[in-house]
């Protein structure tokens, strides 16, 4: 009996809405009635408002038992229950007076509903969806971010609050909160994780596996007991291997991270969450906002075979790769010129170089991606190319520059990656190159391989009797 | 003689009033009240303009450069797939326990409610029949078959905890490659060439290149263009002899003529489209153009000859064979003039025990020598020529094996074998935007199923997709009256590999 009833609770999410869009509709039809263009409309008014009664009846009926669940804040719980039963009486009241000489007081009626239907739903809402749904995307995303920005030194901060807690207010407040406590479990807070829910505790310090905290996280997605329910953002991997240490090192509530016992994988994460935070995050496309390119010079350089596309679909910068085009002239030049605002991802791999392409490479100043390998460029074409500040990315593979030519190049300081395999520079000139471009991950190529027995070596099958 | 003439020009004529007949359908219906619904019906299988906010195809190239939905890590991808599934255990997944176990029967716990593709009866455990050590900085398990490898395990990242549902070979691949374990869905290199276009308009975007003897099992539908307009499937190019067979004109017809006649045909294929507007005379026009830009692209892109003895040296190359070492230098090759998708299949890795070639202790150790070298050369000539950040390597096989010794319908082999196993095996990724030196998922004590980090095959395409810059759950393409996507209903892009 008990189940069945909890179902007819369930239904209350759903049956809710009939009322709201019946009785809605009833004051609109009514509003319009009023008007003597609309006035037959008045006859509908008493099945609009009978309809809409009933609805709201049987909305009450299902809300009551679901409130018995007891999983609802209970001040925002008891306006949303006396507000919906005062609509489901005042809408009664209206049923009454629709009949045609109580027409005056039918107005009164029909804008006391109103009012009360958009006060009864956005309580109805903060019940379902939490305080403050309607603008909290926004504020929520803010949120967390402040939460990882407070990473600098892992080691100095205490466990629950810095990591633990934010997982749990990302992943596990929405229903398991002052708003909602869902399997009467509450998790915003040391006193309501140590009393547990319906089913008892939640937290073995010491022991993951028996602390449905950790094991419910862990079940698969497909069982009804794993949490987060399926369809809700889940526990990550990281996330999953900082809960199971928490339980296992204690699940204190003030220790410092410094003074717990800290396994490799965990002192990764920790690493991880630090280094996250320390670097900018700095993208290959500028975050600035550029207009559209010159749709002519685009389709004149595609005809020429370039492809050159955006980098994505809702960006106006563009990719541009020359690889069937191995030699430039004046018209490509000034095509180039054309759209260098957009221009940030530039390949011309083996192209036969002139100063005149280099000129006008030297105009794209976005440029963050210029991959120039196999080229004919040589120093007297590099030292142009100091325009290009932004550049993040430089391949310069099998060309014919020296290091003279690439120290030349002092005004690109935010260089990350470059590639100079195949020059006449070497290892030996890293120092010099290094402080040039100090944030540069230089790759001089030329990597070996051991030779091993191993390469050649074919196993066969033992002789058999 | 006269008989098979008659034959022809009857069917000739059938087709013509075929199209008579339907051409006067379509008239009549388009003037008639019925052009309402049947167009509705028709945009049902509208192939244009169906990718959202990338444009119609009208009149255009196919295979044109296309943007993806946000900005990509990953510019290519070569998917190296080892066909007939290696076993993790001797390769990624290293299980102490299991060796302890080794020789004893396997406890029934393990095999109540399962079933083996060949495994009857009561198997026997068998441990790691190699030994490992931890590689690198990161410290992954990489055994000493792949002594090369494990000396670049920190770009790698490994995923330990790959499912599947399917445990014959055929099936398994098909949903590797087009998520779906029955055929006619379209692969997810025609996938992407849907999505990006080519980089380089004279070689297709998508290149399959096969070794170790046989085509994988699967058939070439792994790299088939299912519903998609055929422009998009994978070019198969020999490993052997010419690369792509009678691209050679005629004698005495010149490249003028050649163009001129391709030319001519595709103004004839051009009113055809107008009037029926099949996709697939856009696709076949596409392939025309193509083959005639192949004719000298093609030879220049396939030929190894001409890299340096170092490069040779370094991959481990026969020149003149067909073998893994080649096919993964001419991937390499093929990247760098810009193709999306090459896409490796390497026969020979069903390690059952039946004969020596396939058993665990001596054919498979054999492959093994022969992917390690190549393998770890290609990444890192990339990395030197600095394509590695924009390439994204992928390794993997159709499914894993199992901790169990192989006892084909009950019987002892006479090799050392394991059998199909779907329930855990390693796959790994690395360049193209890819955390380097990680390990996701994790196996238990004896390698037999996922205890965490379990992903699937739909995961893997999302990722891969996600580097690209694809958001997998809208690349789509309406067939049938509604969207379809690699992914199906799955999929989940595996963040904790993605730098």
């Amino acid at each position: 009996m008990e189940t069945v009833l909890n179902i007819f609770g369930h239904l209350h999410p759903l049956l809710v809405h009939l009322p709201i869009g019946v009785l809605l509709f009833a004051i609109l039809i009514h509003g319009l009635s009023l008007r003597e263009k609309y006035a037959f409309l008045s006859n509908a008014l008493p099945i609009a408002y009978l309809i809409g009664t009933g609805t709201a009846i049987l909305a009450c009926l299902t809300g009551l038992i679901l409130s018995n669940s007891g999983e609802y804040d209970e001040t925002i719980l008891f306006n949303h229950k006396w507000l919906g039963i005062a609509v489901a009486q005042v809408s009664l009241i209206g049923l009454f007076f629709t009949k045609k000489r109580f027409a005056p007081y039918l107005k009164i009626i029909s804008l006391v509903l109103l009012i009360l239907i958009f006060i009864t739903g956005h309580y109805g809402g903060t019940l379902t969806h939490g305080e403050g749904y309607i603008t909290k995307t926004k504020s929520a995303v803010v949120a967390t971010k402040t939460i990882k920005a407070a990473l600098t030194n892992t080691q100095e901060l205490v466990l629950y609050t810095a990591i633990i807690q934010p997982i749990l207010e990302e992943k596990c407040y929405g229903c398991h909160s002052q708003i909602k406590q869902k399997g009467k479990l509450r998790l915003d807070g040391e006193e309501w994780i140590l009393k547990g829910g319906k089913d008892g505790v939640i937290i073995h310090a010491g022991d993951p596996q028996q602390s449905a905290l950790y094991h419910n996280i862990t079940l698969d997605p497909l069982e009804e007991k794993h949490m987060p329910p399926k369809g809700k953002p889940q526990i990550t991997e990281e996330e999953r291997v900082l809960l199971e240490w928490w339980i296992n090192t204690g699940a204190s509530f003030n220790k410092k991270i410094k003074d717990l016992t800290q396994p490799i994988q965990v002192k990764s994460i920790l690493t991880s969450l630090e280094k996250n935070n320390q670097q900018v995050k700095t993208t290959e496309v500028p975050s600035e906002k550029v207009g559209p390119a010159d749709n002519n010079s685009i389709s004149a350089l595609q005809k020429n075979g370039v492809t050159i596309l955006p980098v994505a679909t809702n960006s106006n910068y563009l990719t541009a790769n020359f690889i069937t085009l191995p030699q430039t002239n004046d018209t490509i030049h000034s095509l180039i010129k054309n759209i260098s605002p957009n221009l940030i991802w530039l390949k011309i791999p083996g192209m036969h170089f002139s100063s005149g392409l280099a000129k006008s490479i030297a105009t794209c100043t976005v440029l963050t991606r210029l991959s120039m390998e196999h080229s004919t460029i040589t120093d007297n074409e590099l030292h142009i190319l100091n325009s290009l500040t932004q550049l993040q990315y430089l391949n310069l593979v099998g060309t014919k520059i020296s290091l003279k030519g690439l120290l030349g190049l002092t005004a690109i300081k935010n260089l990350k990656q470059l590639y100079i395999a195949q020059t006449s520079i070497t290892k030996m000139d890293v120092v010099v190159l290094q402080k040039n471009f100090p944030l540069a991950k230089i790759d001089f190529g030329n990597y070996t391989m051991e030779k091993l027995a191993t390469d050649t070596q074919i196993l066969k099958a033992p002789l058999r009797k | 003689m006269s008989k098979v003439n008659n034959r022809i020009i009857q069917e000739a004529n059938e087709q013509t009033t075929q199209q008579i007949t339907r051409k006067y359908f379509f008239k009549e219906c388009f003037s008639g009240i019925g052009a309402m619904a049947l167009g509705s019906m028709i945009g049902g299988c509208d192939w244009l303009g169906s990718k959202d906010g990338m444009g119609s195809y009208i009149n255009s190239n196919p295979l044109m450069a296309q943007a993806p939905h946000f900005v990509g890590k990953a510019k290519s991808v070569i998917y190296l797939h080892m066909a007939g599934a290696p076993s993790q255990l001797e390769l990624f997944d290293f299980k102490p326990d299991l060796l302890k176990l080794d020789g004893q029967d396997c406890p029934q716990s393990l095999l109540e409610g399962k079933k083996f593709a060949f495994i009857r009866g009561v198997p026997k455990m068998l441990g790691p029949q190699v030994a490992f050590q931890q590689r690198g900085q990161s410290g992954a398990w990489i055994s000493d078959h792949l002594p090369h490898l494990s000396t670049v395990a920190d770009e790698i990242s490994f995923l330990k905890a790959v499912q599947t549902d399917q445990f014959n070979h055929g099936p398994a691949q098909l949903l590797m490659h087009t998520g779906s374990a029955r055929l006619g869905r379209p692969s997810i290199g025609s996938w992407v060439t849907y999505g990006l276009g080519s980089e380089n308009s004279n070689l297709p975007g998508f290149v399959v290149l096969t070794s170790g003897g046989n085509n994988p099992d699967a058939g070439k539908s792994v790299w088939g263009n299912g519903f998609l307009p055929s422009v998009y499937q994978g070019v198969q190019c020999r490993g052997q002899g010419d690369p792509v067979l009678f691209l050679k004109d005629p004698a005495g017809i010149d490249r003028d003529i050649r163009k001129a006649s391709i030319d001519a045909i595709n103004e004839a294929n051009k009113l055809s489209y107008e009037e029926f507007k099949d996709p697939e005379i856009i696709a076949r026009m596409a392939q025309y153009e193509m083959a005639f830009k192949m004719q000298i692209s093609v030879p220049d892109v396939m030929n190894i000859n001409d890299e340096p003895a170092y490069i040779h040296e370094m991959y481990g190359t026969q020149p003149g064979k067909a073998c893994f070492a080649n096919n993964v230098l001419l991937a390499r090759k093929l990247v760098e003039k810009g193709v999306r998708f090459v896409q490796l299949f390497d026969w020979g890795w069903d390690s059952h025990g039946t004969d020596d070639a396939n058993a665990i202790d001596i054919g498979f150790v054999n492959k093994c020598h022969s992917i390690d070298k190549p393998i770890t050369a290609l990444l890192l000539d990339l990395k030197q020529r600095g394509l590695l950040d924009e390439t994204l390597v992928v390794w993997g096989g159709e499914f894993g094996r199992t901790p169990m010794q192989e006892n084909r319908d009950g019987k002892t082999m006479p090799f050392k074998g394991r059998d199909h196993h779907t329930e855990a095996f390693t796959t790994w990724m690395a360049g193209g935007g890819i955390k380097q030196g990680t390990s996701f998922g994790e196996t238990d004590e004896i390698g037999y199923s996922a205890i965490s980090g379990k992903v699937t095959a739909h995961d893997m395409q999302a990722t891969i997709l996600n580097q690209l810059g694809f958001d997998h759950e809208k690349l789509t393409y309406n067939f049938q009256g509604r969207p379809f996507r690699l992914t199906d209903v799955n999929g989940r892009v595996i963040h904790e590999i993605v730098a």
